[in-house]
């Protein structure tokens, strides 16, 4: 009788166990259910992961649940939703949407931001009109590389304009040229287009450039290991076999301590200056 | 014959009217004094015959020993006082050196009851936290441990400052001696100084409360809002303790401090660090007390904001109640049972937090008075185990530490039966702390085309992950994309072994441990010696004299491009923006191919790794607990012409592995410090701290804290 009494208490007990959803694990009860609780309300106000321009925007990106947005009001707001539908969702109709309407809104020519070319003695934090952004101005632009390359080159080209050492917006800006040459319905226009991407793709090395003291502290006799491999790329389709062997060498030597992210691309460029010198033979 | 019972009741009635007011009286700020006996900070050693566990257990920890003689902690804060000029060394009352706009200093960084000038927040502001008591101490100039530098600004004289290292030994009589030079090796008999032990007993069960005078928002929260006070009423987690033998010390009975040792607001004291300066061009932070307003800083450590504002600190979690620090970092974890719940649809299983040892809290038998008899109960372990291991061998820390000082590398098992050795811990933890999938990637690619990789991170910790220093704790993706029989078609996260002229390696080591990622290659300043000395950049480094983009570049494209390839970084970021004018400001600190200094004309955002350098940072690249992340790998497979040229067959079905790997600091980071504390440094002398040779032995990456692995049909 005890014994029956005990187990249909212990039947009872689980069975509430399994109804109120938890169940014990190493000495602590784990709910199944937590996501589904009340999230913490987050709002822009007092939030620290909501940051205040000073005079900058916060050109990164940040978790976008976490600023306490219901709408987006502002360009940085339009620019963070953005970044959270291309990344977070893969909606890069709906990022477009948004970086389009943060750039509308921090924009030159409407007078909505502007190009700091020095910084004022006082009211540096509250500069008004705010300086243009550049990232979203760059993810656009990254968006749009294949299908609408010269609204895409344009773009960088704005980004270049608020800050002319970027790194890697000249090579975006060749890798958008070469598109175009190859979607060129002449053998000139994409003959143009190619030598406007070898003329972007040196821009590009321009900014880190290898100097003696470069090479005397990496041991590195090149950098910029994928722009050389693209300029080799180019300077091939146009015919310029010396150039070419040129840039796959840089880019050899780029990889030398580096490797690449497509290790078979060293193998590969080493066959291409096989290729190319008996071309040129 | 006295008052009537009537008038009595009146009388408590209007006593209680009265008092009511006083009862909802909101306090503003801390009281000044205690009237608590006091009683001078005790050595760990002191406590050690009552509390022999809690002692060996400490001793583990780096934040008491380690840190205190870490050559990175000593290497990093004298490339501060080499930048700024020696400002974040302490200033004391005695000083009649004056702030930056004239005046008497007025308290330093632990000192001073509220800040209204940067240069206090300055002063002392990395032994401020590591060693809070010392720089108190130091108001006494007959207990001061660590003296003032000769001068600051651009008076300051590089080439007379010592390690604070050198300062924190002692002979037998417990009188300060120094290394023969500066930086030198321990002279012989030398024994740890008080402020060897850094974060010992004396400094949490001494605290009162937190100082919210001297918290910026007034919430208790970083740079040591403790409030400190050196007395024989050592707070524990326990009501009603037992009395202490011989009176050595009493426990505090104080509900509010109790209810503050056990609380995570005690840890929030010093888990955010603030540094005060320029502050955040990208975010406007300022101290709110009164005449605080020009004291402006940006957010290095924010891991405690990152707790307080997360999932642990609510019943929106798992284990549907607040999981403190305590819960992790001084309870069983991660060795007491594991958990299996869901996040996002993914199922997890992880070690369990909350579980504490059953124990006695003092020695019985020697620790109570009348030999009371302690009962077994709750208590806490004082590993404090962190992702932090020592950069030195057992013999050095055992030479400025102490000759019992623990061997971080090997150890056996405690009590409980769990590991005690650091390195064992910091691995057991690192591995709780983040789990990846690979369930949303493509599962077939066309020979010649183009297919997506979707890692999938999950962060378990109470804090983002990584935390802390998290701009340094280099924690990656390491992706792998094999053909059937091996042939690498992608790699991402990957290292190479390479020479490092900078530091004197001229041929590759064979040693993978001492290289960075791919993703950038870079290497910071060191400055170098000039006289007359000028505080900044110019001559005192922290620019980067090399700056890349490396093939595997994936921070900065997938951040600031939206590019999905290439390394997946959770390192933080400490950014400079160089802003157009003056070219001490604009120039990037290394020159253009016909040698000419590269100046900004508009405002560039650059990586630095000097946080001392940086206005501007991004603590938004680390994972977010408790929240699934997808990081997309754009991957383009070799075209059948290409497989042709190279004379390669490649078969399917290809075999994806992704695993994170974590390095507790870059070795760009620790070539950096290397560099600017040798005899080619702003000092012009070699402070002993850091070379090449200790980057090879004691840097190690830990590989594979979590892993998934995939297969994905190849189809022609």
């Amino acid at each position: 009788m005890m014994l029956a009494r005990l187990v249909i208490s212990l039947l009872i007990l689980l069975g509430l166990a399994a109804m109120i959803g938890v169940e014990r694990t190493g000495g602590v009860t784990i709910l199944d259910n937590w996501e589904s609780l009340p999230k913490r309300a987050v709002t822009r106000e007092n939030n620290p992961n909501y940051p205040q321009r000073n005079p900058f925007y916060f050109e990164g990106r940040i978790d976008y649940e976490l600023l306490g947005i219901d709408e987006p009001r502002n360009a940085w707001e339009f620019a963070q939703r953005g970044m959270h539908k291309q990344d977070d969702l893969e909606d890069f109709e709906g990022a477009k949407a948004d970086y389009r309407q943060s750039i509308q809104m921090n924009n030159l020519e409407n007078g909505t931001c502007q190009l700091v070319t020095s910084v004022p003695a006082t009211g540096f934090a509250n500069l008004t009109p705010p300086p243009c952004m550049f990232t979203v101005r760059s993810r656009l632009g990254y968006l749009l590389l294949h299908d609408h390359p010269e609204e895409a080159i344009q773009l960088f080209r704005e980004v270049l304009e608020i800050d002319p050492l970027r790194l890697e917006i000249h090579a975006l800006i060749g890798e958008a040229y070469v598109i175009e040459a190859e979607e060129a319905h002449s053998e000139e226009e994409a003959h143009e287009a190619y030598l406007k991407a070898i003329e972007e793709f040196k821009k590009e090395l321009a900014l880190s450039p290898v100097t003696p003291e470069f090479t005397a502290l990496t041991g590195d006799e090149a950098n910029n290991a994928h722009v050389h491999f693209e300029m080799a790329e180019v300077y091939e389709h146009l015919g310029e076999y010396g150039e070419a062997i040129h840039s796959f060498e840089n880019y050899l030597k780029a990889t030398r301590w580096h490797s690449d992210v497509y290790p078979w691309r060293i193998p590969l460029a080493e066959k291409k200056i096989e290729e190319l010198r008996e071309k040129l033979e | 014959m006295g008052i009537s019972v009537r008038a009595r009741r009146w009388v408590v009635l209007a006593c209680f009217l009265l008092a009511a007011p006083l009862q909802s009286q909101t306090p503003v700020g801390n009281p000044q004094t205690f009237t608590l006996k006091s009683q001078p900070y005790q050595r760990p050693e002191a406590c050690l015959p009552c509390h022999q566990r809690q002692y060996n257990e400490l001793r583990q920890s780096v934040k008491s020993g380690y840190r205190n003689v870490s050559p990175l902690f000593n290497g990093l804060e004298l490339a501060g006082n080499f930048l700024s000029g020696g400002r974040l060394r302490p200033v004391y009352g005695d000083s009649t050196k004056l702030r930056a706009d004239g005046q008497p200093f007025g308290g330093n960084y632990a000192s001073a009851t509220s800040y209204v000038h940067i240069n206090q927040v300055q002063a002392g502001f990395c032994l401020g936290c590591h060693n809070t008591n010392i720089v108190l101490k130091g108001e006494d100039p007959s207990t001061r441990e660590v003296p003032e530098v000769n001068a600051l600004g651009n008076a300051f004289l590089p080439d007379t400052i010592r390690p604070l290292r050198d300062y924190h030994l002692v002979d037998a009589s417990g009188h300060q001696i120094l290394p023969a030079e500066p930086g030198g090796p321990a002279p012989p008999g030398a024994r740890p100084s008080l402020g060897a032990a850094g974060i010992s007993c004396d400094v949490c069960h001494n605290v009162m409360s937190p100082a919210i005078d001297r918290s910026f928002q007034r919430d208790g929260f970083a740079n040591t809002s403790l409030r400190l006070f050196p007395s024989i009423s050592k707070v524990g987690p326990f009501l009603f303790p037992v009395a202490v033998k011989g009176n050595f010390h009493v426990s505090s009975g104080d509900p509010d401090r109790i209810d503050y040792i056990r609380s995570p607001t005690l840890c929030n004291g010093c888990h955010d660090v603030r540094v005060p300066g320029g502050g955040s061009l990208m975010a406007f932070e300022t101290n709110i007390n009164a005449g605080g307003a020009g004291v402006t800083h940006y957010r290095l450590e924010n891991l405690s904001t990152e707790w307080a504002l997360g999932a642990y600190n609510s019943t929106r979690n798992p284990f549907g109640r607040v999981i403190r620090c305590q819960d992790c970092h001084m309870s069983l974890y991660p060795y007491a049972g594991e958990s299996t719940y869901t996040v996002g649809g993914l199922t997890v299983k992880s070690p369990t937090p909350a579980v504490m040892a059953e124990n006695f809290a003092a020695v019985p038998g020697v620790s109570t008075a009348y030999n009371t008899p302690l009962q077994r109960r709750q208590v806490s372990t004082h590993y404090m185990t962190g992702i932090d291991v020592p950069l030195m061998g057992v013999d050095e820390l055992r030479a400025r530490l102490g000759p019992d000082y623990p061997d971080p590398l090997t150890g056996g098992l405690d009590e409980y039966g769990h590991p005690t050795a650091l390195k064992q811990r910091r691995e057991d933890l690192l591995k709780a702390a983040v789990r990846i999938y690979l369930d949303k990637s493509d599962k077939s690619v066309q020979m010649g085309g183009t297919f997506n990789v979707r890692v999938t991170c999950i962060a378990l910790t109470g804090h983002r992950f990584p935390a802390g220093f998290s701009q340094e704790r280099t924690t990656y993706i390491n992706l792998t994309v094999k053909d059937r029989n091996g042939f690498v078609l992608y790699q991402s996260g990957y290292l190479v072994d390479k020479p490092h002229p900078d530091t004197g390696e001229m041929e590759p080591d064979g040693n993978l441990d001492d290289e960075d990622q791919e993703h950038l290659i870079a290497i910071a300043d060191p400055g170098r010696r000039i006289v007359p000395f000028q505080a900044g950049p110019v001559n005192n480094g922290h620019t980067n004299q090399v700056f890349s983009p490396g093939p595997d570049n994936g921070p900065e494209a997938r951040v600031y491009i939206g590019r999905p390839a290439g390394l997946v970084l959770f390192r933080n970021e400490l950014t400079r923006i160089f802003l157009p004018g003056a070219p001490a400001n604009s120039s990037l600190g290394r020159r253009d191919a016909a040698g000419n200094p590269i100046l900004v004309t508009r405002p560039h955002f650059e990586e630095t790794f000097s946080a001392g350098f940086a206005n501007g940072v991004d603590n938004f690249r680390s994972l977010q607990p408790l929240r699934p992340t997808t990081f997309r790998y754009e991957i383009h497979l070799p075209t059948e012409h290409e497989l042709e040229e190279l004379g390669v067959h490649i078969e399917g079905p290809l075999q994806v592995h992704a695993q994170v790997d974590f390095e507790h600091f870059p070795p760009l980071f620790l070539r950096f410090i290397a560099r600017t504390t040798s005899q080619n440094g702003p000092a012009g002398r070699n402070l002993h701290l850091m070379d090449e040779q200790l980057i090879d032995t004691y840097l190690k990456n830990n590989r594979n804290i979590a892993s998934a692995d995939l297969t994905v049909d190849l189809t022609r």
